[in-house]
């Protein structure tokens, strides 16, 4: 039987993000990331004088672009892209130069000096593959994001999109970014 | 190609792993990550129950060979919405934790210096009887105080001080929710949940639901909001996640939320908007209330809230449209000022007003299951009336919870009777309370101190004996019904066995019921008693369906209007809903809410206000490395307006100081206070070397908040407290 295409993708819908900061723990987890950094991350943007005043909290980590800038910077082959669209970095081939984290628009990498590696998130590659979702979509309290295959015209991902404004974050770089925040 | 890349790493930092993986644990956290990871072969999943906050979530632990490698949501609970939140999450470094107390230990230099002496269990035991037993001959049992924090195995610790004959239990409530359970138990003769997934229209103040996280009203009110299902009106003095989220935020005037309800109530009752049906048939006492409200009109509310009348008004009129599918949220930990009972009434009856009892999208009485119950030898009550006199201070609280700063007072005081001895079970007095130079007071008072807890809290730190309790995860708990609109029968079983020398709180009190003579009491296993929990479930193979799944929630569905049939007899004096409360009447309280206003600061000081984020509640979570790393060190916000009149400057330390004490901490010169407020986050500023991350950093809530509490309920009133900021 022929695999069938996939590429997976997350929408965000950064409005219910409350940045109670449970994606950035069960990533944590899931996928032993040191202390001091970080796969995924909280932005925030606080505006106005009292009383008049907003908080906007954006969810944050590889973009899983289409045509990723960290993959064309690196010089070993290390950073690399599955046929899903899912990049990852092969830790045996980084030799640890970080042209791929001044290549990301959205800061997304961090140096492991431990490892003398760059790393970085993979959507839960293990996890996905056994056809779980990734660790920051499971455990989101207020289900912020929603993970799926953009060419199954039956997923969730593919109806909010089809239905719902969106926007992606740097579309000028040509990345393709594959994250879809919600507006 | 690359996926086996992947796994081919995996394994490189799998070799050689399991000689490593057992001596890495006793060094530090984090080793295990790097070497103790084991192949995916042996990979086990174990549903279980979080004890990170009193949620109560189920969970799915993922452990791999012998190690606690992650924590998931596990969906079958209803209540806890399969999701698994920060602190939640966090809870797999509880574990390896290298600030846990490994063994136990017996103090060997003065009290809070910090000298330990490692020690068995039969010496500390022994020890602690030993002192015990003094205290009892010399004091009686009551010269003894019991205090607990809310958990499964706290039964165990406050049935032993009840079997050792002391009246003198006190738990966490009255540091807690005593004001609003109380005050809607006043009225309904229950305290109803909260329908946030169907309501229409909430109104919140006194709880900041978004960061304050509560299953499932955090996840239902969200989705609810941002789905344009529900409108949310906020009233709080700080600029809270819940507020940028609202639809409206009004930084209320602190302590004046009692004077916005009264004139919604004035509102809705003079302009004939309340559920006449509803209030006939189910209530007593309406008419006393129409009357009674004339007097708050919006005009004047506006004065004392500083909230627009027009906007009372018109919020009036959209709660009244939005009938039984409106709620004003009651919030769960009140403990804010000196009214706060009357305060939580007030919700109640404009909660009852709009007929919103019992309705989907309105206030819920709390559905229950069934379960067994371990039958175990009674003992006697205790001779001695309790040390905080209860009965004749405060006679409508629950008198088994205590009443926990009247108590200190008394016990300071040595009236009505001297208490010296003090048994605490994972909680920490010197940061729960307000004012810890009274508690460093009553603690040198002491005999004797004996802790049990996971960590070495500032409590076990001034402590004599202090007994490491497993981690949650490492123990199995008895058998616990959640209650409400949703609910379930979770179980916790244990995950790994203890990493070092600890015991289950049960384990723990049979030690100590040992030496005192009182095993009669405690003859029994967790199992045993888990066993009788499980028989009377109604399900096939109850066991067998709680080790698999950790949870039961019969359909999951909620049902609604149940009590709503004429003849329903409300548990109140009246069998009615009691807007006109007689109880309250006849114990000398008002038996409508009142409005009395709260005291402002002066213009030289700020009024202290306090708070949580989403991943700390509890002052131990501070000291957790994965929760750490969000926040290394509090802070103290205040407002830019009265910062650059003081010159303090963002990021620069400040002193705060009340009538009781003063801290350090350094200024977050930010918009999002009013002016005449200043705020900052618990569970930092520790006495304890043994929190390592935090001790000394940051600052302590509990240094400067003065005593107060609650009339009615001696619920403590934190938002009393008046402070000068001055640059350090």
């Amino acid at each position: 039987m022929a695999m069938k295409k996939k590429r997976y993708a997350l929408v965000i819908d950064s409005r219910k993000c409350l940045n109670c900061k449970a994606c950035v723990v069960a990533c944590k987890a899931e996928n032993k990331v040191p202390v001091g950094h970080f796969r995924n991350r909280i932005n925030e943007e606080r505006k106005g004088e009292y009383p008049t005043l907003s908080i906007n909290f954006e969810p944050e980590q590889c973009h899983h672009c289409d045509e990723p800038s960290c993959v064309r910077v690196c010089p070993t082959g290390a950073s690399w892209q599955r046929k899903d669209g899912i990049v990852l970095v092969n830790y045996d081939e980084c030799i640890g130069c970080r042209y791929c984290m001044i290549a990301c628009p959205y800061d997304a990498r961090y140096f492991n000096e431990e490892e003398g590696v760059v790393d970085k998130c993979t959507f839960c590659v293990q996890r996905v593959d056994k056809g779980e979702v990734p660790a920051c979509v499971e455990t989101c309290p207020s289900k912020v994001r929603v993970f799926g295959d953009l060419e199954d015209p039956k997923s969730r991902i593919r109806e909010l999109l089809a239905t719902r404004r969106y926007k992606v974050k740097e579309p000028q770089t040509g990345n393709g970014p594959q994250l879809y925040y919600l507006l | 190609m690359g996926t086996i890349r992947m796994d081919r790493r995996l394994f490189l930092k799998t070799a050689g792993a399991t000689a490593g993986a057992v001596a890495a644990t006793q060094v530090g956290c984090f080793k295990y990550f790097k070497k103790g990871r084991s192949t995916a072969a042996d990979a086990k999943e174990i549903p279980t129950t979080c004890e990170l906050c009193p949620n109560k979530c189920s969970a799915i632990a993922v452990v791999e060979g012998g190690f606690i490698r992650k924590l998931n949501p596990n969906p079958e609970n209803p209540k806890s919405r399969d999701m698994l939140c920060a602190r939640g999450n966090a809870a797999v470094m509880q574990v390896y934790d290298p600030d846990r107390i490994k063994q136990p230990m017996i103090r060997v230099g003065a009290r809070g210096e910090g000298k330990w002496k490692p020690v068995s269990w039969d010496e500390a035991f022994d020890y602690t009887a030993k002192k015990l037993a003094e205290i009892k001959q010399k004091y009686g049992p009551e010269g003894t105080l019991w205090s607990s924090t809310e958990g499964f195995q706290e039964k165990f610790f406050v049935n032993l001080g009840q079997a050792f004959g002391s009246p003198n239990i006190v738990r966490h409530p009255t540091l807690c929710l005593a004001s609003v359970n109380l005050a809607y138990g006043t009225t309904f003769g229950t305290v109803p949940s909260f329908d946030m997934l169907n309501s229409k229209y909430v109104i919140m103040s006194g709880a900041n639901r978004f960061e304050s996280i509560i299953t499932p009203d955090t996840m239902d009110l969200i989705g609810s909001v941002m789905e344009r299902k529900a409108k949310l009106v906020y009233l709080d003095p700080r600029f809270t996640v819940t507020a940028a989220k609202a639809d409206e935020w009004y930084p209320i005037k602190p302590g004046s939320d009692l004077a916005f309800i009264l004139a919604m109530l004035n509102v809705i009752i003079a302009e004939k908007r309340y559920h006449k049906d509803f209030v006939d048939t189910y209530t007593l006492g309406f008419d006393q209330l129409a009357e009674h409200v004339k007097q708050y009109t919006p005009e004047w509310a506006e004065k004392e809230t500083e909230i627009p009348a027009k906007d009372i008004i018109r919020i009036a009129r959209e709660f009244a449209d939005a009938g039984t599918r409106a709620l004003y949220y009651s919030g769960r930990r009140s403990s804010w000022y000196e009214n706060d009972f009357q305060m939580r009434r007030a919700q109640a009856i404009l909660n009852t007003i709009v007929g919103n009892w019992d309705q989907m999208g309105g206030m819920v009485p709390n559905a229950s299951l069934p379960k067994g119950e371990f039958l175990f030898m009674p003992w006697d009550d205790p001779k001695a009336s309790r040390v905080d006199e209860v009965k004749t201070n405060f006679p409508l609280a629950a008198a088994s919870d205590g009443v926990y700063l009247k108590l200190r007072e008394n016990v300071l005081s040595g009236k009505p009777y001297p208490i010296k001895g003090w048994m605490v079970y994972k909680q920490d007095p010197m940061n729960a309370l307000p004012d810890q130079g009274k508690t460093l007071k009553m603690i040198e008072d002491m005999d004797f101190i004996g802790v049990i807890d996971l960590q070495m809290s500032d409590m076990a730190w001034y402590a004599d004996v202090v007994f490491p309790e497993s981690a949650y995860l490492e123990r199995t708990d008895p058998v616990e019904v959640m209650p409400g609109i949703w609910p379930a029968v979770v179980y916790r079983q244990q995950v790994v066995k203890p990493i070092h020398d600890t015991k289950p709180n049960l384990e723990i009190v049979q030690g100590l019921a040992k030496r005192l003579g009182l095993s009669d009491y405690f003859d029994y296993t967790i199992d045993q008693w888990v066993e009788a929990e499980f028989k009377d479930l109604p399900i096939p193979m109850a066991a067998e369906h709680m080790k698999k799944h950790g949870v039961w929630a019969a359909t999951g569905e909620a049902h609604y209007g149940k009590t709503l049939t004429p003849d329903h007899r409300f548990v109140t004096k009246s069998g009615k809903i009691e807007i006109f409360s007689e109880r309250l009447q006849e114990n000398g309280y008002d038996p409508l809410p009142v409005y009395n206003q709260i005291a402002q600061p002066p213009a030289d000081r700020f009024r202290l206000i306090l708070g949580r984020v989403g991943y700390f509640t509890h002052a131990n979570q501070s000291n957790n490395v994965w929760l750490h790393e969000f926040m290394p060190e509090n802070d103290l916000w205040i407002n830019p307006a009265p910062a650059a009149r003081l010159g303090i400057k963002n990021g620069e330390y400040v002193n705060v100081a009340s009538s009781v004490g003063s801290v350090r901490i350094k200024a977050r010169v930010t918009e999002e206070i009013r002016p005449d407020c200043v705020f900052m986050l618990h569970g930092f500023g520790k006495k304890s070397k043994m929190q390592s991350l935090v001790y000394n950093v940051g600052a302590s809530d509990a240094v400067i908040l003065e005593t107060a509490w609650d009339k009615v309920s001696g619920n403590a009133a934190f938002h009393g407290t008046f402070v000068k900021v001055s640059n350090a």
